[in-house]
């Protein structure tokens, strides 16, 4: 009983600093010196005095946190290392050494390494971690330090990590993989049981009568090699962590290490394979990684793991590790292949590929020569390439150009890149962020020895895919520059095939002349088709563009196919394709294009006017009398279309001119009708390429957690709120938007406040909870709900509205079904 | 009355005992010491393990082994020698326990039984009727190997009876289980306790689990006895585990398992390819597999029933499973009915994986391991089968063998280990083209050959890291080849700088002890400890000694306080004193 030590300890504040500057000697009979390298004993009372001025007493604390861990309970040591730990970390390096406290806190930490509790061994292993940051620090401040003590602290931990405590090794490990400034031959002892001999590790210290770093501490030998093969995951989890962290010291090590890890890919939890696989990365970015050809097995295997993480971190290593055998770089070529066959939905495969190839640029050569040869005497259609084989070994051999080593002259036969043009969606994925898909594909155009189209965008493009063959690492920095060209690229592209698709449809409007009908419906509707497909892979105004040429499209094959029914002349009607349908469609798609399109320019509002004036046209020869709607709304149109064109930007055609002439000399509109066939004949299909800042509206909703197996459910008579998720495109607040929402017959209408949305200018979107008022009396009901927008710019000829919409909508969405049940049915 | 009085030079706060008295510890150890060595073949030795050691005056054996290369009675440990040595009328009243640790090395198949093999003797025939420990695993399997062995060596060796079966289950009856971590109180002072010490063997065939290392008290005076451990986990069977203890002694097993690793490395032709990772040999084994079934071929892995085969399965489970490999894995029969008894049955003593996983679903239910029948082996295409016998001795792995062997598609592993005159010795010693079975049958030898090697450092390093982690005052070697142990011994003094004995049979070493000494203090002491205070041991007869100040010494004797003075003496005053005296002097002359 009565330990006098703790006694005094039990007020360490007020007790400690005086106790410390009456009695040095007990305190520095606990230093029992842990090695000779410290050979200057921690006088803590002396400096005491000399820099007691400032307000923290950082020196006070240690001494009586140094006093409390030889205490006999071990809770109490524990938790004393952990103050010193807490102390240390917040005194600054220079300050910690002047006072002596390090060298405090690691004669303390040295003093209960081998303490019986584990809790005190497991602070330990953390006041260790921390005094050795702490050296490292003073060595970085002053270089004359002794070193040794680094090496030595790093034995220290080793042999913790040999503890029977879980918990110490896991610790232990972590603390290892933070250490610095180690020896060469202090790591190497690490990764092998047997005890190397001094004399072998020599060449780290050979100054003067130094000796060798001699291991102090046997069991620190082959630490990791028990560490891999510990029972528990945590540990061998914390051991693969450190073994990775620490190659970036010695190449030698990161050799020996390498083996160590790959043989931890076979562990049985995937947790340390996932771990291990990270420290190879970590080796790999800091270039200490060189497969061996033993390793390939091993590693290749990872690459068809099923665990998908584990493969994708596997290739993100190999994607950076410099393989010196074509047989090896083959086999991981070859394994990749097998991979991308196995899951074709993992694309990064070819970007991988590709910075393999780009790594071993002699090797890609020796690849795309095989791969040219393949080509050449492959018979037209034999060699897919869709296949991912061929994909694959494209990419390999089309990154050789990139690779670094320059010395060497590497000839691509050009065959290679004319046929990698094909993949060049595919390519420029491989290459990701490094080179955009322009310059890379005027780049293989030159390279295969192809005109592009136009020799302006070669010349233009050129200089920009020169360098990015040489200096991929540039090439960064030149995406900004070559964004816009890209984009106008794309445009070029897209216009080129929109211009041919154009010449196509004027030419099956003439075809109409000829009455051959069918056939340029048919041509309409594949121009419209092609248009879609167009449309569908472009985004922006060129988007929106498209699917208006498409709407477009639509109306001219309205017209045709109503112009031919006209013709027809009441000679038979035929069901659906009553003309009065088909009006409506026509009309619907008119309008569409005038609303649903924002930023429409002169030139296409007039080529939708024109349109407009045509269908309302058509609609008066249909009913065959002049309607009094139908009337105003050509007035409407003539007066806009004059309006358009007040400025001479643009010309009225003969088609508007003729009309007007004929309408302002007959207001009534039975000249029009008499002369309908030679107004017609008149209009010219004159579809203009210039688009400007087009923007497509549309809207997307969808109602929450229903379908028909799981309806909605209400109670007869009573209303029913709906909930809607609503994303709207490019709305304006002057557009008026409704809900449309029709049960059968009865329709309800509700208005869009956009004040519940959220979203910048392009985009909104927001859910609400639309109240359904009169639910029927029935056990289930389907609601039909689609968004409709007022027409601001045209007239409505409906006077009376129910507090609905004016009948001049366009439908934004497509009709959703929501479905109910009576809650008594359920 | 007799008063000791001792000053102790600055005395500090921090001690609060004493190293006073040098209580003795006594050991008696059996141990061999010569071993049959490098003889190849099927001579080989092993040593009885029966060490006695007298700890405060009480009494333990750990293990009652027996030697397997005698046939008389000196397969026994010298017990009458021993008794007569403690002056003892009996077995019962000399020793306060016996502890057997394990069953055996399980090294070798006839090598088994050294750490039990002489029990029923000690307790039926010698008539020990004192308490016997051992762990519940050993107890379950101990009485079957017992009476294995009996019969063994009464038919085949022609040995007279040393004790019957009925023997057996008698001394068994007698044996008390012990948990591991459990402390046993086996008198008024002596206190054992059990750790877990791992899987003892994982050699190729037979592992015996349920070894443990025994700590061992009485007082203060404190010793472990390892037994044979593994601090290596495996991936069933876990790492030995020992709380850091105070120990006087440790008395650790420099075991068979390194002598026949060194022998190995003699008659095995592939000592070179030994590496010093478990991993490493993992992965040598996974890649010959997966090399062997992508090419079509079968591979054949001769194991024994337990243990290995187990390890390798899991193994291939595993990696069939990463793989995404689809060829069948199967297990003659009976390998895994045995296996999942076994088990199941000692769950607690197998690794951390296991026990996690256990509760999930039986790690021992091979998610591709399929159905086995024995006509599969004329199957066509590729499949990896376990089989027993591990050395191809016989039996249904014989029988594969034949089909397979002629085909060079074919893969057999090889246990690390296989006796002379087995097929698979044959196949280990260089690179036979063809097997005579006998003068009728011949094999053409066609297949590759893997052979599983093993690690020969885990065993010295092992004793090693266990001993510098329990940092004992001493340690003994017993149950190991004479040089090896000297070289440990070496290595221990030098790196460890801890005492290290190994004696030979029959020879007692006597270590001293601490012995932690309570006293008590005055107040006054405690309180004036803060300074630096020099304080007195008071030691009277028939009472206990304590700590005083100085100046409360003559208090606390009830004695006066005496004070003796010396008074410096001027010149004059010597002349003075001389005249004095020469006047007393004339005086009494007269």
């Amino acid at each position: 009983m009565g330990d006098p030590h703790l006694l005094s300890s039990a007020h360490p504040a007020a007790a400690a600093s005086s106790f410390a500057r009456k009695h040095p000697g007990p305190i520095d009979e606990r230093f029992s010196d842990p090695s000779p390298h410290i050979t200057k004993r921690p006088r803590v009372a002396a400096d005491t005095a000399a820099t007691g001025g400032s307000a923290p007493y950082p020196e006070a604390e240690v001494r009586s946190l140094v006093m409390m861990a030889g205490g006999i309970y071990p809770l109490a040591r524990a938790e004393a290392l952990r103050g010193l730990a807490a102390v240390l970390g917040k005194v600054d390096a220079y300050r910690c050494f002047v006072a002596g406290i390090v060298e405090c806190c690691y004669g303390c930490a040295v003093e209960l390494m081998r303490d019986e509790d584990e809790g005190v061994r497991l602070a330990v292993v953390g006041l260790l971690g921390l005094c050795a940051q702490k050296f490292a620090a003073r060595w970085d401040v002053d270089a004359k330090s002794d070193g040794d003590i680094m090496d030595l602290i790093f034995q220290q931990l080793s042999s913790m990590a040999r503890d029977m405590c879980t918990k110490v090794r896991i610790e232990a490990f972590g603390a290892l993989g933070k250490m610095q400034r180690v020896s060469e031959g202090v790591l190497l002892q690490l990764l092998s049981k047997k005890v190397i001999k001094t004399d072998t590790m020599s060449g780290t210290i050979i100054k003067g009568q130094k000796l060798p770093p001699k291991l102090k501490i046997p069991c620190a030998a082959g630490i990791f090699a028990h560490g891999i093969e510990d029972e528990f995951y945590q540990v061998r989890t914390a051991a693969c962590t450190s073994l990775g962290a620490l190659a970036k010291f010695s190449s030698q090590y990161a050799e020996k290490a390498l083996d160590l890890l790959m043989d931890m890919m076979n562990d049985d939890t995937e947790t340390v394979r996932l771990q291990t696989l990270q420290a190879l990365f970590h080796m790999a970015t800091y270039g200490y990684l060189s497969m061996q050809e033993k390793h390939m097995h091993m590693f290749l295997g990872l690459l068809v793991d099923a665990n998908a993480l584990i493969r994708n971190a596997a290739r993100k290593i190999l994607g950076l590790v410099n393989l010196p055998k074509l047989q090896m770089f083959k086999s991981a070529i070859d394994c990749l292949i097998a991979s991308l066959e196995k899951n074709p939905e993992e694309q990064d495969i070819y970007g991988i590929l590709f910075s393999i190839g780009k790594n071993h640029g002699s090797f890609s050569a020796n690849i795309a020569k095989h791969l040219a040869k393949e080509i050449a005497t492959a018979s037209d259609g034999e060699l897919i390439l869709d296949r991912p084989r061929v994909k694959a070994l494209m990419i390999v051999s089309i990154s050789a150009p990139f690779s670094d080593d320059k010395h060497k002259k590497l000839d691509i036969p050009s065959i290679i890149f004319s046929h990698a043009i094909s993949l060049l969606g595919k390519v420029s994925c491989a290459l990701g962020e490094e080179v955009n898909q322009d310059s890379l594909l005027s780049y293989l155009c030159h390279k295969g020895g192809m005109p592009l189209w136009g020799n302006r965008s070669v010349s233009a493009e050129f200089g920009e895919s020169e360098s990015c063959k040489v200096e991929t690492v540039e090439v960064g920095e030149q995406i900004e520059n070559t964004a816009k060209a890209t984009k106008c690229l794309d445009r070029v592209l897209v216009m080129q095939s929109v211009e041919s698709i154009l010449q196509t449809v004027e030419g099956a409007w003439t075809m109409r002349m000829s009455c051959d009908v069918c056939e340029a419906r048919t041509i309409l509707r594949t121009c419209k088709e092609e248009l879609k497909v167009l449309a569908e892979n472009s985004s922006g105004s060129i988007g929106a563009f498209l699917s208006f040429l498409c709407e477009y499209l639509d109306a001219i094959r309205l017209v045709v196919e109503l112009w031919q029914l006209i013709q027809l002349d009441n000679s038979y009607t035929v069901g659906l394709t009553a003309p009065d349908i088909l009006l409506e469609k026509l009309n619907i798609s008119v309008r569409r294009m005038e609303c649903c399109y924002a930023g429409l320019n002169r030139g296409l509002e007039v080529q939708v006017m024109e349109l407009s004036l045509l269908a309302n046209l058509l609609g008066l020869s249909n009913i065959g009398a002049c309607s009094k709607a139908v009337l105003s709304k050509l007035v409407w149109v003539i007066n806009r279309l004059e309006g358009l064109c007040a400025d001479g930007s643009c010309e009225l055609s003969d088609f508007s001119r003729e009309i007007k002439k004929t309408f302002e000399a007959d207001h009534i509109g039975n000249a029009l009708i008499r002369n309908i066939h030679t107004s017609v004949e008149l209009f010219r299909l004159k579809p203009t390429t210039d688009f400007g800042a087009l923007k497509a509206i549309s809207a997307v909703f969808q109602v929450c957690d229903n379908n028909s197996e799981n309806p909605l459910s209400y109670i007869c008579g009573l209303p029913v709120g709906v909930s809607f998720n609503i994303s709207l495109w490019n709305i304006s607040s002057n557009n008026r938007l409704w809900l449309h929402m029709s049960i059968g017959e009865s329709v309800q209408h509700t208005f869009l406040e956009f004040s519940s949305f959220e979203g910048d200018g392009e985009v909104k979107s927001g859910s609400m909870v639309v109240p359904l008022n009169t639910t029927p009396m029935a056990h289930s009901f389907v609601l039909r709900v689609c968004l409709i927008m007022e027409c601001y710019g045209g007239i409505s000829s409906n006077q009376e509205r129910h507090g609905g919409p004016s009948d001049c909508v366009v439908q934004l969405s497509d009709e959703l079904d929501v479905y109910f049940v009576s809650t008594g049915q359920r | 009355m007799a008063i000791e009085c001792l000053v102790l030079g600055r005395y500090t706060a921090a001690l609060s005992c004493i190293p006073l008295a040098t209580a003795r510890l006594d050991l008696l150890a059996h141990a061999d010491a010569a071993l049959g060595g490098a003889s190849a073949g099927a001579g080989q030795e092993v040593g009885k393990s029966c060490v006695v050691a007298t700890i405060g005056g009480k009494r333990v054996m750990f293990d009652c082994g027996m030697h397997m290369g005698y046939h008389d009675r000196r397969h026994y440990p010298d017990f009458a020698r021993a008794l007569a040595a403690w002056g003892a009328p009996d077995f019962t009243s000399a020793l306060a326990c016996v502890v057997i640790t394990h069953l055996c090395e399980a090294l070798l198949p006839y090598s088994h039984l050294d750490h039990i093999g002489a029990l029923p003797y000690f307790t039926e025939v010698c008539g020990y009727h004192g308490p016997i420990y051992m762990t519940y695993p050993t107890k379950a399997l101990a009485p079957f190997m017992l009476e294995d062995y009996r019969k063994v060596t009464m038919d085949q060796r022609g040995e007279a009876e040393q004790y019957s079966y009925e023997d057996i289950l008698r001394c068994m009856k007698k044996v008390i289980p012990l948990d591991l971590k459990q402390t046993v109180q086996v008198d008024k002072d002596l206190v054992i306790r059990a750790y877990y010490a791992g899987h003892v063997c994982s050699l190729y065939f037979l592992i015996v689990l349920g070894a443990a290392m025994i700590y061992a008290k009485v007082g203060d005076a404190a010793m472990a006895y390892t037994g044979d451990y593994n601090m290596t986990p495996d991936r069933h069977l876990g790492a030995a585990q020992i709380d850091r203890l105070k120990l006087d002694l440790l008395i650790t097993e420099y075991g068979p398992t390194f002598n026949y690793e060194h022998d190995f490395s003699i008659w095995s032709t592939y000592a070179k390819t030994i590496r010093d990772s478990k991993h490493a040999r993992e992965r040598e084994f996974l890649k010959a597999v997966h090399k062997c079934v992508s090419g079509g071929g079968k591979v054949l892995i001769p194991t024994f029933a337990l243990g290995r085969a187990q390890e390798l399965c899991m193994l291939l489970d595993d990696y069939w499973e990463r793989m995404n490999l689809k060829i069948p894995i199967y297990f003659s029969a009976g390998l895994t009915i045995q296996a999942n008894m076994y088990y199941k049955m000692l769950i607690g003593w197998t690794s951390q994986k296991i026990k996690d996983s256990h509760a999930v679903h039986n790690p021992f239910d091979f998610k591709h391991v399929c159905h086995f029948e024995r006509s599969f082996i004329n199957n066509p295409g590729p499949c990896v089968l376990f089989a027993t016998p591990g050395m191809i001795s016989g039996g249904f792995s014989l029988e594969a063998f034949k089909k397979w062997a002629p085909s060079n598609k074919n893969l057999i592993t090889l246990p690390g280990y296989c006796v002379a005159g087995t097929v698979g010795h044959k196949l280990m010693s260089g690179k036979p083209t063809r097997i005579d079975l006998d003068k009728d049958t011949h094999i053409d030898v066609r297949c590759q050959i893997h052979q599983l090697a093993f690690s020969p450092h885990t065993d010295s390093k092992g004793i090693m890291d266990l001993t510098e982690f329990l940092s004992p005052k001493h340690v003994i070697l017993v149950h190991g080849e004479k040089p090896q142990m000297a070289f440990l011994k070496e290595r221990i003094e030098s790196e460890l700088g801890m005492p290290c004995f190994y004696p030979a049979n029959n020879e007692s070493v006597s270590i001293p002890t601490t012995d932690n000494l309570k006293m008590s203090t005055t107040e006054r002491f405690i309180t004036s400890c803060a300074a630096e205070q020099e304080g007195v041991i008071l030691m009277e007869k028939h009472k206990a000694p304590k700590i005083l100040c100085e100046d409360e010494l003559a208090q606390v004797l009830g004695m006066e306080r005496h004070l003796v003075q010396f008074e410096a003496l001027g010149s004059s005053g010597i002349e003075e004193a001389v005249e004095l005296e020469f006047k007393r002097a004339e005086a009494a002359d007269l």
